[in-house]
């Protein structure tokens, strides 16, 4: 017996040696990291949303701020049949058991986690929630910042919208704070601004017990709201045109000449930046599956034929060039043959005899079209090249270049040129840059809308481009351009107002389809000092004269009793 | 000061050193479980040490002499418990007696190793197979009765305590190997005995990633609290993974990991020696006992804590899978308290009648 007794005696330090060896590998060898493991067990960080910086207008009127938004969600450990939860909270919020079902298996993570079921419920079913709440263990409303966007969708194309990011673009955002399922700017200013606007979204470190419970507040950082930003746009006036457009798809650039200000840039079918955000997914997938590209900014991206318009930098040109003086006469009959094509003017009757004054007045097609012949491809070429047709202007959104023919082109094609028809594109933002360019004595400016940022300025790039041509050529034009408007015979008398000083130039292009045209007005208000200059183009809309003079002059209207 | 008429003062220091390592690792482990758990954990250590004196002072053959009446009440209370218990954790192991619960399987192991020292002491050295198997097939009723309950830690205890027995009296090598060669046959029919969770537990312990938050869930908690503990220990009621309850069972079973993550590296060192010291006693006390029901006795109350202290530290630091045993000593619990102190009574009074003689 005593030999066995000896053996476990053995044992003993064999026993105890295994469990030491075990012990020193997981607290001396491999301590440090499991303490980490320790470290991660209990402490949470909860983010807390920084609220996103307001966009206002010129005047401090709110164009995107945030509101309470309420999402319900379900604490999957507290809530033992998420079955009955899930049909008791359908009737609440009018919706099916079944999709609530898949939202929540889709969205729940850990236990302790809230998963969202619905991120946004009116106010009042977030009462009627809370007031069921013995009814409905384990459900949260939690009440979150969410974009809100006043104006609906006045200047939703400016303002850009807000949405989640994309699997792959996270590991890029991680880097600037953004978690996932964290909003990002989508598009336009919400985009371009999204660092400023955003802020720094702070947080709390919160001890936790095993359930997720928490046990004390170890430390906050509160956030950082995100930067008011102020635009040149002029709110009321953005509201009127769009209103005046109405179902009429086109766009809208109002800008000050001076500076390249832009004080309004509608874009016509418009949305509602907010359903990118709001409780239906479905109405964002039907926008972008709409037909008319509601979503598109036709001000700058949209490209159209400039028509009448061009007529204005070919009689600078042919003036520059001393092929025409103010007194020069070419008689319209009505035709020009050009080879052995007959092009007519649009008053097949003629007009007679004409002065640069009379035919930019009445837009004779017969007078320009014989002085762009005059000119040559080679000098209507170049002097739309400075204006800049064919240019991107600098805007910081999203923009299209225009479009100019580079090959050789036939005499006929000249002639079509100098009318803006043919192949010739400009988008009304750069069509608004040339009206300015009239209206401040030959300079290009370069638009732009962000005037402020958390109360400093933004030093924009300023730089503008002196055109080639002399005050004496400009000064020639622009009296023609305010015959448009005040003579009767005019083609844009429908914007004259006795009492505001209006001159531009209608332009009613052709397109490829058949008898359908694009209407056109460019100018500037008042005449002798010009604080706006704008440009209007209305898709398929028919004469430059009807509704784009209108809308010419009730900007001219709204800025005469304005202060701009 | 190693023996004062006949006390073995090695062996007493050696428990008292362990309930004063429990009693201050309770004080944090039971704080986040209920108000009174410490205190009442201090009344059982009080109550047990009493018992030890009291069963000391006895002469333990008469103890061995009872030794058929304990074992055959002991198989009446397990039958009771699986006919009436209460049902806890899953698992039906305790009985109600005069508004406490007692544990019949910790009575059990003492009546085994009482009945295997009376019934192997008669016995020639080496022991015929034979005599080895028909004593295993003494234990087997109270090991099923145990196993059924389900408790496979305790019962596995129950035959501990006969191998370490049987292996002291002389079973020949032979007859452990043929032991061993059954159990391998055997084990597949157990896997098929056992419940849902006792196997998810045991597939834990081979990979317990593969379920982190459900059977792998304690190692894996478990580990972090030793571990995290390094050298010194994160201090006391300062461990978060007891404190904040990310440990389960943390008062019980895992004491060894609240030890582990509040004192460190140098807290289970003095737990792992504590019991080195006093299993070193137990075998002192065995190999000078002049009795062979003496030297048995030992050696059973010996494989006893030793089998358990191992199986419960190993399944806490991650070396042996899940079986649901207490730390001896250490863990909460009157019953288990209360008999491993009767139990080293019984040793303490080996150690008495051979200073006597």
């Amino acid at each position: 017996m005593s030999d066995r007794l000896v053996q476990l005696r053995l044992l003993v330090p064999a026993l105890c040696g295994v469990l030491l060896l075990r012990a020193a590998h997981l607290q001396l060898v491999r301590g440090a990291a499991y303490l980490r493991l320790a470290e991660q067990n209990r402490l949470r960080l909860v983010p807390e949303q920084a609220p996103r910086g307001l966009i206002v207008d010129r005047r401090g009127a709110t164009l995107a701020t945030n509101r309470t938004a309420f999402r319900v969600a379900i604490v999957p450990q507290e809530t033992a049949d998420v079955g009955a939860i899930l049909a008791r909270l359908g009737m609440l919020l009018r919706r099916r058991p079944d999709l609530l079902e898949r939202t929540f298996l889709k969205e729940r993570s850990l236990a302790f986690v809230p998963a969202v079921i619905v991120p946004d419920v009116p106010k009042e079913t977030a009462l009627l929630i809370e007031e069921d709440r013995a009814g409905l263990p384990g459900v949260l409303v939690k009440p979150e910042a969410a974009r809100h966007y006043p104006h609906g969708s006045s200047a939703a194309h400016l303002l850009g919208h807000l949405s989640q990011p994309m699997a792959e673009e996270l590991p890029l955002l991680k880097r600037y704070g953004v978690r996932p399922k964290e909003l990002v700017g989508r598009a336009g200013l919400e985009q371009l601004l999204d660092a400023a606007l955003r802020g720094r979204s702070g947080g709390l470190m919160v001890e936790v017990n095993h359930r997720g419970r928490q046990v004390r507040l170890l430390g906050r950082r509160s956030p950082d709201a995100g930067a008011r930003v102020t635009l040149t746009i002029d709110a009321p006036l953005q509201s009127l045109v769009e209103q005046l457009l109405g179902a009429q798809p086109g766009a809208c650039v109002v800008l000050d000449p001076r500076t390249g200000a832009v004080l309004a840039m509608a874009s016509l079918p418009s949305f509602d930046p907010g359903v990118f955000v709001g409780p239906e997914p479905q109405a964002a997938a039907q926008l972008l599956d709409d037909p008319r590209s509601p979503l598109m900014n036709r001000a700058a991206v949209g490209v159209y034929q400039p028509g009448s318009i061009v007529k204005l930098i070919t009689a600078v040109a042919a003036l520059e060039h001393r092929l025409i003086t103010l007194q020069t006469t070419v008689t319209c009959t009505g035709s020009i043959t050009i080879g052995d094509r007959t092009f007519h003017c649009w008053n097949r009757d003629g007009h007679g005899p004409m002065t640069l004054t009379d035919a930019i007045m009445q837009s004779c097609n017969v007078y320009f079209m014989s002085i762009g012949l005059r000119l040559g491809a080679d000098r209507l070429r170049e002097a739309l090249e400075h204006a800049g047709v064919a240019q991107k202007s600098g805007w910081p959104l999203e923009e299209q270049a225009g479009h100019l023919p580079r090959r050789r082109l036939t005499q006929g094609e000249v002639a079509l040129l100098a009318i803006g028809q043919g192949e010739i594109l400009m988008t009304a933002l750069r069509a608004a840059l040339v009206a300015a360019a009239f209206a401040n004595g030959g300079w290009v400016v370069q638009p732009w809308v962000v005037q402020a940022v958390a109360g400093r300025p933004v030093a924009a790039s300023r730089a503008r481009r002196r055109l080639p041509w002399s005050n004496e050529s400009l000064a020639a034009v622009r009296g023609g351009m305010r015959e448009v408007v005040r003579n009767p015979l005019g083609t844009g008398h429908r914007a004259f107002n006795p009492s505001v000083a209006l001159a531009g130039k209608t332009g009613t292009a052709q397109t490829h389809v058949p008898d359908r045209t694009h209407g056109w007005f460019i100018g500037f208000c008042p005449v002798d000092e010009p604080r706006v200059a704008m440009a209007i183009v209305t898709e398929y809309g028919g004469s430059g004269g009807d509704l784009p003079a209108e809308v010419a002059r009730a900007v001219c209207e709204y800025v005469s009793v304005s202060d701009a | 000061m190693k023996s004062l008429r006949g006390w073995d003062l090695g062996l007493v220091g050696a428990g008292i050193a362990l309930v004063t390592i429990s009693a201050i690792a309770m004080a944090s482990a039971a704080s986040t479980v209920s108000g009174g758990l410490a205190l009442r954990h201090g009344l059982w250590i009080a109550i047990g040490l009493a018992l030890f004196v009291g069963v000391a002072s006895t002469n333990f053959h008469r103890w061995i002499d009872t030794s058929g009446l304990a074992y055959g009440v002991s198989l009446i209370l397990l039958a009771i418990v699986l006919a009436a218990g209460t049902v806890r954790f899953g698992a039906t192991r305790w009985l109600s007696l005069f508004g406490l619960s007692v544990q019949p399987s910790e009575f059990a192991k003492l009546a085994t190793t009482l009945l295997l020292a009376r019934y192997l002491a008669g016995q020639t050295s080496p022991l015929p197979a034979r005599v080895a198997l028909t004593a295993l097939a003494l234990v087997i009723p109270s090991a099923l009765l145990v196993f059924v309950q389900p408790d496979l830690g305790s019962s596995s205890i129950v035959l501990a305590i006969w191998l370490g027995m049987a292996w002291v009296a002389g079973m020949s090598r032979k007859t452990l190997a043929g032991c061993a060669a059954a159990l391998m046959v055997l084990a597949p029919v157990a896997w098929q005995l056992l419940k849902g969770y006792q196997r998810d537990r045991l597939l834990a312990f081979v990979n317990p990633h593969a379920d982190p938050l459900g059977a792998g869930y304690t190692i894996i908690q478990s580990t972090i609290a030793i571990g995290s503990g390094r050298l010194w220990g994160r201090g006391w009621f300062a461990g978060t993974q007891n404190q904040l309850s990310f440990l389960p069972e943390h008062h019980s079973d895992f004491i060894f990991s609240v030890i582990g993550e509040e004192w460190g590296f140098l807290g289970c060192v003095a737990v792992v020696g504590a019991f080195a010291w006093l299993l070193f006693r137990m075998l002192h006390i065995a190999l000078s006992a002049s009795s062979p029901q003496g030297r048995l006795l030992a050696a059973g109350v010996f494989s006893w804590i030793a089998y358990q202290a191992f199986v419960n530290m190993g399944m806490v630091i991650g070396l042996l899978p899940v079986v649901g045993v207490p730390l001896p000593l250490i863990s909460y619990g009157g019953s288990s308290m209360i008999m491993l102190w009767i139990a080293l009574g019984l040793v303490q009074s080996v150690s008495r009648t051979d200073a006597m003689r």
